[in-house]
């Protein structure tokens, strides 16, 4: 069991978390996060369609 | 004129039938064979895991759009592949068992083996929720039956009681750790959000040598001025969340109220539970294959496990001599140029992670994970090959290995659209190349990962826009995998 691990986390602060759900930060992170995942894809993919 | 037959109907199946029927001409066909009467958006199995969506939510019938497609359906098991023909006719095969018992014999030109996992609960004495003692979220049935089985135990928790929550996987060489994880997490989030935290102990079991595996050796993820190691994350998550967690674990009992299990360090413990989800391991759904004259060739196809051989380096070697360019790229079989598997029916050369045994022999280590967006990546790269080969090209024209494409990943830390989270994630490659990447096998400025209400969106609009393009409705083929 590795309860006692749990006393030596990392633990976020009350500004990490309240930021997790400010929705005007979250927004920003909405598009900010699109863009990454549409970079991996985009990356991804070797011309898909048949030649 | 040329058949294309596809085995299963899950996302690489669907992708690979969907893509192929839209790119080949009305004069050649595609098949689609696959027990099931509906299409299952697994990933939003664990919302209805718990109680926040209904079945239908995540699962359509698949005749209908079939047929408006142009796809052929037949609802049966896929069970033996026959790719020489038999004594009376050179053209290759397939049988198929339908529910009443009846065998279809589906002729090919062209083979996509698409099969998905078979869920071996029996690898685990009482795992599962058909004669086990563990609930599972790996069919829409298995969540339902979790669902109502929470809702029972948030019942008797508004009446007092103290209940014990036990989340992970059922063995020692289970994948999809992921969903495991999800689920544990939205548990958390509910049984909050219904005002019974305080009476819930929450644990969570894995096989991960350290949390935040995943099956995929972990990540390492660059913030606050670190490159940080995704356990640090998952850990904190977990201590954040007052989810205890036991690791390095194979679960080789279950019992109705404990499970009892081994860690890498031989020692043996035990957990009692009042409310067990324990995913089971997979292995390929045991297709035979049978020569022309009628002898048994599954060996030539298909590895041990069951899933089928293809153009990967199976070599055995050890962890150390484990490359890149070990990963499949076309996902030919070596034996039929006619043949090929997509998906989680492919047999990976090894595993991602590095592989442990304890002092007792058990192997106890996440197998590859190769579920959604890789896996509809293969399927469109596959159905694509396979179109060209029928329009004359010799070899596969697509490649689509794990270890040259990245992923994206959202995986749901409670579900509110004010106050719910999601751990939002990518990874370039998704199988590490040390070649390309000495330090940590991945590219660091494009492996990612942060959790906030941004991820839950986003997981809400992947929800949509997949169920979406899986119906092939208008503009599906302009939505990526």
């Amino acid at each position: 069991m590795d309860s006692e691990h749990a006393t030596y986390a990392t633990k976020p602060t009350a500004f990490t978390k309240f930021m997790r759900t400010f929705i005007p930060w979250q927004m920003w992170r909405f598009a900010a996060i699109n863009l990454k995942m549409i970079e991996i894809i985009r990356r991804s993919h070797h011309g898909d369609s048949p030649k | 004129m040329s058949r294309v037959v596809v085995l299963g109907a899950g996302i690489s199946g669907h992708t690979a039938a969907a893509f192929a029927r839209s790119w080949l001409g009305r004069g050649d066909t595609v098949t689609v064979v696959s027990p099931r009467p509906d299409y299952n958006w697994v990933p939003s199995n664990i919302w209805v895991g718990v109680g926040l969506m209904k079945a239908e939510k995540v699962t359509f019938p698949l005749a209908p759009i079939y047929e408006r497609a142009g796809i052929e359906f037949v609802q049966a098991s896929a069970r033996e592949i026959h790719p020489e023909g038999d004594p009376d006719s050179d053209t290759p095969y397939v049988t198929a068992e339908s529910a009443d018992g009846a065998i279809t014999r589906v002729p090919y030109d062209y083979l996509i083996n698409a099969t998905g996992p078979a869920l071996r609960f029996d690898k685990t004495e009482g795992l599962g929720p058909e004669g086990g003692h563990s609930l599972s979220v790996c069919l829409p049935g298995h969540a339902v039956q979790a669902a109502a089985a929470l809702e029972e135990e948030v019942e008797r928790m508004r009446r007092g009681e103290r209940r014990r929550f036990l989340v992970g996987v059922g063995h020692g060489t289970c994948t999809c750790e992921g969903a495991a994880f999800e689920y544990i997490v939205n548990l958390e989030f509910e049984l909050r959000n219904r005002g019974v935290r305080d009476k819930a102990e929450i644990t969570w079991i894995t096989n991960e040598y350290e949390l935040g595996d995943f099956g995929m050796g972990g990540m390492h993820l660059k913030r606050g001025g670190y490159i940080t190691p995704s356990s640090i994350f998952n850990a904190s998550l977990f201590a954040e969340r007052g989810i205890d967690w036991i690791t390095r674990a194979h679960v080789g009992k279950v019992e109705p109220d404990r499970v009892l299990y081994e860690t890498l360090d031989g020692k043996q413990g035990e957990q009692e539970f009042d409310f067990a989800m324990l995913l089971p391991p997979f292995s390929g759904v045991g297709l035979k294959a049978v020569g022309r004259d009628g002898t048994d060739i599954t060996e030539r196809l298909f590895m041990p496990n069951e899933f089928m051989r293809v153009d990967a380096d199976y070599t055995p070697k050890p962890y150390e001599d484990w490359k890149a360019s070990d990963w499949p790229r076309t996902y030919q079989s070596p034996e039929y140029r006619n043949v090929f598997a997509a998906g989680i029916a492919f047999a990976p050369p090894h595993a991602i992670s590095v592989p442990r045994k304890s002092p007792n022999g058990t192997v106890i280590a996440p197998a590859p994970p190769r579920t959604g967006m890789p896996s509809a990546m293969i399927g469109k790269a596959v159905a694509s090959s396979v179109v060209d080969m029928i329009g004359g090209a010799d070899a596969p024209s697509h490649t689509a290995s794990m270890a040259e494409m990245g992923a994206a990943c959202v995986a749901s830390a409670g579900a509110n659209p004010f106050t719910g989270t999601a751990a939002s994630m990518t990874v370039f490659p998704i199988v590490p190349d040390f070649e390309r990447y000495p330090e940590y096998g991945r590219d660091a400025d494009r492996t990612f990962g942060e959790i906030g209400l941004a991820g839950h969106w986003i997981k809400i609009v992947l929800h949509h826009l997949f169920l979406y393009k899986a119906r092939l409705r208008p503009g599906w083929r302009r939505i990526p995998e």
